[in-house]
Order: structure tokens, then sequence, then C-alpha cells
């Protein structure tokens, strides 16, 4: 007997296609004597699709081809298992519903990795990988995420936060007030999107204009904070719950431009040796960073963890002012690019074992949830009736 | 023969009707004809049944002359059948436990719809002495459908048999095919099912564990959990084996062969059928060898006087004294609930739980035992039996007026289990202690001894006393005055209302009341 995992990638996020490479990527890592692998790809219309030919990247480049293919899908509760039901059976190759006993979302950036897919999973009771719907959406928008940090007493860059109608209104108040709080040079972000998507920088009030118009076109939420000019990005990966976790060893991801934007996360390399996602990336893994400042990030990283209430394996991002050599949370991906295999491998755990223990972390959240009472058994509605009549009885 | 044809088919529909009880009463005799006719023996009454057989000599009378002589005959017989065929699939209809209809009760109904049938078809076409034969058994096999399911289940026998070796293959193959599951075995004369239950929950600290649901302790209940919800990603099987006969235990061994075992208890349980103790210890330690042979570990219950006589030196013992590798001590309760010290060979760790009692002390000593041996951590240990949940009603801590501590043990109704409720209560050190009891009824000769035996305890341990019902409450005062209890602090109220009221005029928050046999909903509103 196997454990049958639903991979589910795509989605209708701008980082669909970063998805499908680290989704691919897994599958191909998993130890398939253990695991009965089920892909379950979901496009940019939110349509779910299954076929034997995507555990490889080569059929995704052609699409129409590979969904013309595939049989749509969706996940439903039948009895107590959760099982991926065949939409389309046709009456002489009917395909039986398939048993799923646990979810792996390998999902990036809004409508998916942000609570809706998580949310989606707990509502269907299926146990699943990673972040559940709390720290999945905060983790989400860097503006929450912030206000969490520093609830949590931990270090973050102070910020300014604003909706976008609210700055069609006053754009000049809330220019102002980013002067004035903030100074130049600034970054700007929506503030719900990972991978980079729609940030800049911005040294004066023209950028900043064009930053923000940038940024609003991919979020209805802008976060403003001050940029820092000596700076290093420092990432570290964290694997576990809130009740045990580690932290993998600290990378230091090189930039092209001033801050790292889409076209070096994914797309570096891309020509040379094919799409690896984030592990083709240039970047010094270790960081060269001293064992202080090292463990440092660690210990912060796996308080970010805590505060998050953070499941799975996620990638922490820190920035250091090389000027105070202060470290600053940037933010956090609940489902990292490559699910940050590379850090983990880095610290001798091999991808295989890192999935490995992904799905058991999945199952013991789901003991735990399991072994709280959620029902009681009093029948309340019982005593209850509506009307006029023995109106005095129905009170609750 | 229009006549004769429309008899039989009401005797075949009221024959059927009739066996949907019949039915009934077998599945829930679990299929065994002995302790079916043991039902039967105490509900059919001779005047129903001479009146049947009345009904069955008219009707035997038509077959065999001719409708023409015996008209009305037939159609007495035939509403006497539809009637007793009506009341007794109406007694399924009404009752708690209704008939399941399983694959094999279907099989069973197939069966005998069809031998119905058939003899009629036959019985009426062949004519003659063989068709007057046919319709005799036929009118039997209605009237009595208590012959027509012994027949039933007699004849398909061999096809159950084969189904569940199917079934029981089926469960081998799942079993042999998860490679790292390990298996469990549970069993004893009692505290098998509380100590699955602990056992299971500790254990899901670090494991994904399957357990056998409530009572589902036979063999066959066995293969229908590993069939039905055994998964892959299942670490720890938890099974319970019951027994009532000598090798019911081997049975279930020889499809699961568990890893590792515990014993919770040996007594005098399930006599009528195992005769003596010693045989009951070799059933419950036909477990100890299925697990010996794997080299697996085997704990048992050390206080218990026949395991710890007989046991050889390779099973594990666990306690409530230090004599033992594994034991609990400082056992203590307050209003968080029963707190003590496990001590796990050479670790020793501190616990609270809610469940309340020795014999849970007990049970949470053997189930952290053998949790410990499998890796569990003594921390995740300590918090998973902080967070076991009583039985509703059994030794069930709550809070009470004026901030006071409840136990509501109101289902208890036997009389060791009510002095072990006073000894509880006595280890609520250093807190004012109430006992709201009206005592123990349907006892019979030994309700009065009994009742003076509560009365006594309840005295040597209580501050204040609430008996309940003048009447009622004369041999538990007879046994609290025997210690000398001050009258002042003894009260007779007529209703658990007044009780509580009384009880009210001295709670405190540093008081615990024991609620002995009654339900208190009725005045906790």
């Amino acid at each position: 007997m196997k454990t049958t995992v639903a991979f589910i990638f795509g989605c209708r996020s701008v980082e669909h296609e970063v998805s499908i490479i680290s989704a691919v990527q897994a599958m191909r890592s998993i130890n398939r004597e253990k695991y009965d692998i089920v892909p379950v790809y979901v496009t940019k219309n939110g349509e779910m699709y299954w076929s034997e030919k995507m555990f490889e990247i080569e059929p995704f480049r052609d699409m129409k081809t590979l969904l013309a293919d595939a049989e749509p899908v969706t996940l439903l509760k039948s009895g107590k298992d959760v099982v991926l039901k065949f939409l389309n059976n046709k009456m002489f190759a009917k395909k039986k519903d398939i048993v799923i006993n646990v979810a792996f979302p390998v999902v990036h950036g809004t409508n998916c990795e942000d609570g809706t897919l998580q949310g989606y999973l707990e509502f269907l009771g299926l146990p699943y990988v990673g972040c559940d719907v709390l720290s999945s959406s905060v983790g989400m928008d860097k503006a929450v995420f912030k206000y969490v940090m520093k609830a949590a007493e931990l270090p973050v860059l102070d910020c300014i936060c604003f909706y976008a109608r609210e700055y069609a209104k006053k754009s000049d108040e809330i220019i102002e007030k980013a002067e004035k709080e903030i100074g130049y040079p600034m970054i700007v972000k929506p503030v719900n999107l990972g991978s980079s998507v729609g940030i800049s920088k911005a040294s004066n009030k023209a950028a900043l204009l064009d930053a923000i118009d940038l940024a609003v076109s991919f979020s209805d939420k802008v976060l403003i904070e001050h940029a820092v000019s000596a700076i290093r990005e420092i990432n570290c990966s964290v694997v576990g719950d809130a009740d045990a976790c580690e932290a993998s060893v600290c990378e230091e991801p090189f930039m092209n431009d001033e801050i790292l934007s889409y076209e070096d996360k994914y797309m570096s390399n891309s020509k040379s040796s094919g799409s690896k996602g984030m592990a083709s990336l240039s970047r010094k893994i270790p960081a060269d960073i001293s064992e202080e400042k090292s463990e440092e990030i660690r210990n912060l990283a796996k308080a970010v963890f805590k505060a998050l209430g953070a499941a799975g394996v996620v990638r922490i991002d820190f920035i250091i002012d090389t000027d105070t050599d202060k470290v600053y949370v940037n933010e956090i991906n609940t489902i990292p690019g490559s699910l940050s295999f590379y850090l983990w491998e880095a610290t001798n755990l091999p991808y295989s074992e890192l999935l490995d223990r992904l799905i058991s972390l999945a199952f013991r959240r789901s003991r735990n949830r399991d072994n709280l009472t959620f029902t009681i058994d009093t029948n309340i509605l019982s005593g209850v009736s509506f009307g006029s009549k023995g109106a005095k009885g129905s009170k609750l | 023969m229009i006549l004769s044809a429309i008899a039989m088919i009401i005797a075949i529909i009221s024959g059927l009707l009739g066996l949907v009880r019949q039915y009934q009463m077998l599945q829930q005799n679990s299929y065994f004809a002995s302790r079916y006719f043991g039902w039967l023996k105490g509900n059919l009454s001779a005047f129903v049944l001479v009146l049947r057989g009345f009904a069955m000599a008219l009707a035997i009378l038509a077959a065999s002359f001719g409708e023409n002589i015996l008209k009305e005959s037939l159609t007495l017989f035939a509403a006497v059948a539809l009637y007793f065929g009506w009341k007794s699939a109406s007694l399924n209809a009404s009752s708690i436990k209704k008939l399941v209809w399983t694959a094999r009760i279907k099989r069973m109904f197939a069966f005998s719809l069809v031998l119905l049938l058939l003899l009629g078809v036959l019985g009426l076409v062949v004519g003659g002495t063989i068709g007057s034969v046919l319709l005799t058994v036929l009118i039997l096999l209605t009237i009595f459908p208590e012959t027509l399911c012994v027949l039933s289940l007699t004849a398909l026998k061999p096809v159950e048999k084969s189904y569940a070796s199917y079934y029981i293959s089926d469960a081998k193959k799942i079993l042999s095919s998860s490679r790292d599951i390990k298996v469990i075995g549970i069993t004893g004369s009692f505290g098998k099912t509380s100590t699955k239950y602990i056992l299971s929950r500790i254990l899901s600290e670090k494991y994904n564990v399957l357990h056998t649901p409530e009572s589902f302790n036979t063999p066959m209940g066995v293969v229908r959990t590993i069939r039905e919800s055994l998964r892959a990603d299942t670490e720890i099987f938890v099974c319970e084996m019951g027994a009532k006969n000598v090798g019911d235990i081997k049975e279930i061994c020889d499809i699961v062969h568990p890893d590792h075992a515990l014993i919770t208890s040996v007594g005098a349980q399930h006599l009528e059928t195992f005769k003596t103790v010693e045989n009951v210890f070799k059933t419950k330690f036909e477990l100890y060898d299925a697990v010996k042979a794997k080299d697996g570990l085997v704990f048992a219950n050390g206080d218990n006087k026949i395991i710890s006589d007989n046991a050889d030196k390779t099973v594990i013992l666990y306690s409530t004294d230090n004599k033992t590798k594994y034991y609990a001590e400082n056992i203590n309760a307050s209003r968080h609930g029963a707190t003590f010290d496990i001590v796990l060979d050479k670790t020793k760790i501190s616990v609270t739980t809610k469940l309340l009692g020795r014999h849970n002390v007990l049970n949470i000593v053997g189930a952290a035992a053998l949790a410990f041996n499998l890796g569990v951590e003594p921390d995740d240990i300590a918090f998973a039996i902080s967070r076991l949940n009583p039985t509703e009603h059994r030794l069930e801590m709550k809070g009470s007026v004026k901030g006071s501590l409840l136990i509501d043990d109101a289902y208890n109704a036997n009389p060791e289990g009510c002095l072990e409720a006073v000894n509880v209560l006595n280890s609520f050190s250093g807190m004012k202690k109430v006992i709201i009891t009206p005592g123990l009824v349907e006892l019979g000769e030994k309700e009065f001894e009994c009742n003076k035996d509560l009365g006594r305890a309840a005295a040597l341990v209580c501050d204040k006393i609430i008996f309940v019902g003048k009447k009622r409450s004369e041999p538990l005062v007879q046994g609290a005055q025997e210690t000398n209890f001050s009258p002042d602090d003894m009260y007779i109220a007529s209703s658990f209302m007044e009780a509580m009221e009384i009880y009210s005029t001295f709670a405190d928050e540093n008081t615990v009341v024991l609620l002995e046999n009654d339900l208190p909903d009725n005045y906790l509103k």
C-alpha cells in the first residue's frame, strides 16, 4: 500500500509557470516506492485537470495539446474519503475515483498560496502540506505580516499602507505622508504578490508616482517602506510546525538590478540550462556572513515561523542594513519557489527526505486537529421551535 | 386452485415479513443459532404457538384434501399468518436497534424468497401427494418463520464461510503490504476498551494510529476495520481482542500477527463459556504467545494477582506500586483532576488527567509504558494524558454551585464501582468532601448490605452527607451511624432538587461533591 499524494499546482496566479516548475521538480524527487502521485493541474481559469503526462515539464510547453488530452477533475468528499473525481467519464472507459490521502499544494501567489486553496482543503477535511489558512493569508499580505511581526517584537522596516481608491482620491496627501514619514529612496510594493512582481524603487517624486501606478495595477492595497541603501539580502528556510522547527543554512541571492526582480528570480540562466526555478538563480550558499550573523538570522527565522504559526517549509527573506549591521525581516514565502530544497540539500537533508518530512507534518497536523473536540454531542436543535406556539420554551 | 394460489402468496408475504424480525434477532445474537434459540425461549408464548399451530393444521388439511373441502380454513390460515407476519415486522420497525440489511442478510433473505416461491409453484403445479408435502413444508416455514430463519442460516453457512475466508485473506494481504506498520494487541477481562482509547491518543502524538472502533473486537470486526479503514499512512494499528472461548484470541492473532501486546486484566468474566479462570488466563495469554513469536514486548497489569502470580519474567509488568518497572506513585486529586507521577523505568513524568479512579491510573500507566517503548517523548505522553476526556457521567468533573467541584458518577450502579468512587472522593486531599446519593437499586437480596457498605464508606470519607429519599436511605443511614458520623452533618432530602438546595447552603470553592448513581441534569439546570 502506498500513500496517495495529490500535487496541486498552477492556479490563477501571476506565478503560474513557476508553480509548474516547482511542482514537477517535487514530483520527480519524491520517493515513488512510498507514494502514489496524482498531479492536479489548475489552469489560469481555475479548472482542474489530471493527466499522466504531467510529471514532466515538456508537455506543459504545448498547453493546448496537453489539456486536450487531459481529464477534467475535481476534489470532493465521498463518504469518509476525499476523492479525485473524473468529470468527463466516457461510458466505456470509465475512470475510477482516486482516493486522496494527502494534498500537496505547490502553488505561488494570490488565489492559491494566500490561504484560498488551504481553505478549500480544510473544508474538504483533507490533510495537506504546508501552512494553514491563517498563516498563509497573513504571510501573503505584506502589510498585515509586518503588523504581526511588530506585535511579536520582531524587527521590520516601518511602512505606510493605503488602498488604491484612497490613493485616487487624495494622492497628494499620501505622497506627502510618504515623503515625511519614510523618505527617499523608497520601495513600493503591492501587498499581496510574491516573487517581486510589481515592486519598484523610487528615489524621487516622479519615480514614486510611477512606482505607485505600477503597484496599484497589481493590487488594491499598496505598501511603501524605506529602501535601505546599503543592503544585503539574506534568505533562510524553516521546516517544522509550531511545536518544533529548524532553520536551514542561509543564502544570499545576487541581484542584477537594485532589487531582486521577477526576471532575476525565475528567468536568469533560463536559456542555458532550461527552467530550473529558484534553484538556478545565481546565489551563494551558504551566504558569506559571519557565524554569529548566520545564527542570529536562523534564530530570527524560527521566531518568525512560530509567531506566524506556520507549518511545512517556508522561506523567510531578511535584509541586512550594512551601515548599521541591523537585520530586518522582509517577507515570508509560505510556499517558496522550488520548496527551498536547494537550501535543505545544503543543510544535509536530501530533497526526497524533505518531501517525506513535509507529508508526515501534514498528517501530524491533521491528527492534532482530530484530537480536539469539534462537535459536542448534545442536540440543541431538539429543544428549539419557532413560531408563535410554544415560543416560551424555545429560548436558547 | 386460485384460492390456493392466493393463500400461498399471502403465506409467502407473511413468512417474509415474519422473517425480518427473526433476522433482526439473529443478527443481534451475532448469527449464533444457540444464542438465537436462547432469545426464542424467553420470547415465545405458548398461546401464540398453539394459535399458529392450529392455523397450520387447518392449512395442511386444505393442502391435503383439496381446497373445496375447507375453504374457510385456508382463509383463516392466511389471516393468522398475515397477522403474525405483520406484527413481527412492525416489532422490528419500532425497535431501537433495527435489522441492518447487510450483504449477508440480503443473501439469506433472497435464499428464503426463492425457496418459498419454488415450494409454492411446484406444490401447486405438481399436485398429488408430493404437491401436498411441498405445500405443507411451505406452510410450516411461513407460519413459523423461526424455522425458515434457522434453515436459511444453516443452508448458507458454507457460502458465508467462503466469504469470511476471502475477507480474512484480503485483510491479511492489506496488512502484509503495509510494510512498516506495527500492530498492538490489547486484551483483558476488563479495561481493554478504555486502555485502547488512551493508548491510541498517546501514540497519536507521534504516529498515524488506527484502532478498532467501539466494540469491534471479534475476528470479523478486526477484519472489517482493516479492510475499511487501514491506509498506507497508518503506522500503528491498535487492535482490541475480545474472547468468550479458549482459542478466540489466537484466531485474531493469526490474522493480525501483533508486534506488541497489552494485557489489562484477567478476571472471572464469561465463565459460562470459559468454565475456569485458568482458561481465561490461558486465552488472554494466547496474545503473549503470538507476540513472543515476533520478539515483541508484552505489557501486563501487575496489580492483577492472577497475572502477577502466573506471568513469566519476560512479561513487563506495570502497576500502582513500585514493585514493577513501570508504575504510578503520588496519586492525588485536585480540582484540575487526578495528578500522579509515572515512573517509566528510569524516566519519571508528572501528569494531570481528567480521568479519575485507580483503574484509570492503571490503564494510563500501561498505555504510557508501551508508548514510551515505541519512542513517544515523555513530554508528549504527559500532554496527551492531560487531553484525555472521561465518558459522560462516569466520574466526570464539572463545575457546580458557588464555584464548587462536582464529580458526576451518575451512571455508576455497581457496588464495587461506588466504593471506588468514594475512594476517588477521598483522594481530593485538602478539600471539603460531600456525597449526594440515593444508594443502589435493583440488587435483590444483596441490596441492603451493599447500601450499608456504601453509607459506611461515605461516612469515613465525607465531611457532609446528603442521602436522597427517606425510605431509600435507611440502610445508608445505618451504615453511616456505625462510624459515629455526626448526625448534624447528615441530611436526608426528598429529591435531588432539595439535595442541591441543602448542598448550596454550605458549598464553597473548596468543596467537592460526589454525585453517585443518578442523573444530575434535571436539577443542574
